[in-house]
């Protein structure tokens, strides 16, 4: 079992026919997604990779059965795309567009609650559930950065979640499912949405989530965990620990504002809550070890 | 992208939020017009991005002419790089307040902050007496409505005569935010005169980079940033950003670039500038290099391992980098990620040593800065 996404989910890609969208659909069915349907407005009865392409998503949802939908779209179009998918009745969608507009976001996040959906990014590499299915990109050849395992990561970062998996994987596991949220300063799903669907996937032994400084989202996930949302172990990495206040680091949402947000913070949440907390991102890997030798005793 | 203090009061003033009269000089010949447009006594303040200006007399109280010139010479050679002051008329203040608009990432509302606390460091106030902060939600599809507003305003302790001009200020501040696609709006302090009028008396407004598209009359000037190379990096769309070490640090995603710095302080180092070139960025190696070299360090550390940001178009950037720019200082890669057999054969014709691993690396850099990795 994985979380959200396996090879049965039917997948329809927004913006399937641009450059990158028929790259990265060619690369999601190699691996092997099922890829169902694209859209892309004026394309209609086109076919990308053997899937054809719809003018509209409503268009396309009528003649084909969907559950999730991937957006290859600008920035600017994000929004209406989004909410394009959500007006179609799909429930789980994907963005991974970098620069979406803040308030466009805010609509996005409240439409997505008004539905009951779940809309992951923006400034995502996508969600992969390893050896079966990915929205998104993800460098799938490089088998010493991903390999199928019993491990659920949860990251904000594209490049730092490939150095991170690179040593989980040395240290001998793999992941089963990996959910990148993306770096935005309002994620449109937060990581402790993230965490009950991981407590319940049986394939998933532990947690790893990869944050950084900024936001609350890791203080989010202690209090669930304090809860007893999560019954799992959790590592946790968090970049920015050293990082200056009031500068924005690269990412959107990675910046220490109003005496919130530093990764000091939130190590102290999640030490609090019970979770183990890696300094750098190979201790992932070697808490990793030492937990799962404490459970074979 | 912040705006300077006039530009915000101008968007408040365009959006029937009441300001003090005012005028923007950039040196003491404009101080007689200013004053007829004005007043006596009147109010000289810098028109600079940071915060803590009173402390750094960067705003100062003038009663008559000559002092106002004297006062505008100072506040101008106190503000580098800053053309511009605001002169501006002193309103006679009877209570200050603090009101503010942000995104509530959690909800995806927007959150309205205020306290009667006006004219201090909010920041300190939310620390230490969080029961002074008032703060209302407000749903981003129905916007703010005048019954919330006015929730809000009697909760701040605002007195009834004046709820109503009150409930328009607070609408007519949200508009500002939401037309202007703002990360924040903060009016601090809010001034309520001595006739019991409102009053902005100063103006913070952060429109959202990635909407700058919608509202294209604000561009970043060079007055935005501390220096040339920082003002540079912004127009070519790069993240950089400085700090006074030995190591340069030039990678391809913001959260490896994050933990590389937290590395590089771990084992002892330092950092002298951190500029990210991943994304859209990546291809943009020669200038990159460019940006890194007028900054003096003495080790680049290159650090990528990306997926779309492909490892061997870097390292070929960064061997075309090296041939155009000369750099005399040493080099340490490590370039992994998609294409990354090809980036290492680059490297390595090249006469670069690739390095596969990130710890490694940081240790390395260390070494040639001439320093001693902490194990």
């Amino acid at each position: 079992m994985s979380i959200i996404l396996d090879e049965q989910t039917r997948v329809l890609v927004q913006g399937i026919t641009g450059k990158e969208g028929s790259f990265w659909t060619k690369h999601m069915m190699d691996y092997g997604t099922n890829v169902v349907a694209g859209v892309t407005p004026g394309k209609e009865g086109q076919m990308v990779e053997g899937v054809p392409v719809f003018h509209t998503v409503k268009r396309a949802t009528a003649k084909v059965e969907v559950d999730a939908s991937l957006l290859f779209v600008p920035p600017k179009l994000a929004k209406d795309a989004v909410l394009e998918a959500l007006d179609a009745g799909i429930k789980t969608i994907v963005v991974l567009c970098d620069g979406i507009p803040l308030h466009d976001t805010l609509q996005m996040r409240n439409a997505a609650k008004t539905k009951g959906a779940m809309v992951i990014g923006g400034n995502t590499s996508g969600i992969i559930s390893m050896g079966k299915a990915m929205m998104g990109f993800f460098p799938h050849w490089l088998d010493r950065v991903y390999k199928p395992g019993k491990i659920g990561i949860m990251t904000r970062s594209g490049s730092l979640t490939n150095e991170v998996t690179a040593e989980l994987v040395k240290a001998g596991f793999g992941a089963s499912s990996l959910i990148g949220i993306g770096g935005d300063s309002v994620p449109l799903t937060r990581f402790a949405e993230v965490l009950p669907l991981f407590e319940n996937d049986p394939d998933t032994e532990a947690v790893v989530i990869i944050g950084e400084l900024g936001g609350t989202m890791e203080e989010e996930v202690a209090e669930a965990m304090e809860n007893g949302v999560l019954t799992k172990p959790l590592v946790s990495f968090l970049g920015g620990r050293t990082a200056p206040k009031g500068k924005k680091m690269g990412h959107a949402g990675a910046i220490i504002t109003a005496g919130k947000g530093t990764v000091e913070d939130k190590i102290s949440a999640l030490h609090g809550a019970g979770a183990y907390v890696a300094k750098k991102p190979r201790m992932v890997g070697e808490l990793l070890n030492d937990i799962f030798i404490k459970q074979d005793i | 992208m912040k705006l300077f203090e006039y530009q915000a009061k101008a968007l408040f003033e365009s959006a029937n939020i009441p300001v003090p009269n005012r005028v923007t000089i950039e040196n003491d010949s404009e101080v007689d017009d200013a004053i007829r447009q004005v007043g006596l006594p009147c109010v000289i303040k810098a028109q600079v991005l940071h915060g803590g200006r009173g402390k750094a007399g960067l705003i100062q109280i003038a009663g008559e002419k000559e002092e106002v010139k004297e006062k505008v010479n100072e506040v101008k050679a106190r503000s580098n790089h800053m053309p511009y002051l605001l002169v501006e008329e002193a309103v006679n203040i009877a209570k200050e307040f603090y009101v503010s608009m942000t995104a509530e990432p959690v909800t995806g509302d927007v959150m309205i902050m205020g306290s009667a606390e006006g004219g201090i460091d909010i920041e300190e106030v939310a620390r230490t007496m969080p029961e002074k902060i008032i703060k209302t939600t407000v749903n981003v599809n129905e916007g703010l409505l005048p019954y919330q507003a006015r929730e809000f305003l009697y909760d701040l302790g605002i007195e009834n005569r004046m709820i109503g001009q009150g409930t328009k200020l607070l609408l007519n501040l949200y508009d500002v935010y939401w037309k202007h696609d703002a990360e924040l709006v903060e009016i601090n302090p809010l001034m309520v005169t001595e006739e019991g009028n409102f009053v902005a008396g100063d103006g913070k407004v952060t429109i959202d980079d990635n909407a700058l598209y919608r509202h294209p009359q604000f561009s970043l000037t060079r007055e935005h940033f501390e220096d040339d190379v920082q003002y540079a990096a912004a127009i070519e769309g790069i993240p950089y950003l400085q700090f006074s070490g030995d190591i340069g640090l030039m990678c391809a995603g913001a959260g490896l670039t994050n933990a590389v710095y937290d590395l590089v302080n771990d084992y002892g180092g330092s950092v002298a500038s951190y500029l990210e070139f991943g994304g859209p960025n990546y291809h943009k190696a020669v200038k990159s290099m460019e940006l890194i070299m007028q900054n003096e360090i003495k080790v680049l550390l290159v650090v990528t391992f990306g997926t779309i940001a492909r490892a061997d178009v870097m390292a070929q950037g960064l061997v075309d980098a090296i041939k155009e720019h000369q750099p005399e200082f040493p080099i340490v890669t490590a370039i992994r990620g998609t294409g990354e057999e090809a980036a290492r054969d680059i490297l390595q014709d090249f006469g670069l040593e690739p390095l596969s691993d990130t710890e490694e690396a940081v240790k390395q850099a260390i070494k040639l800065a001439g320093g001693i990795p902490i194990q």
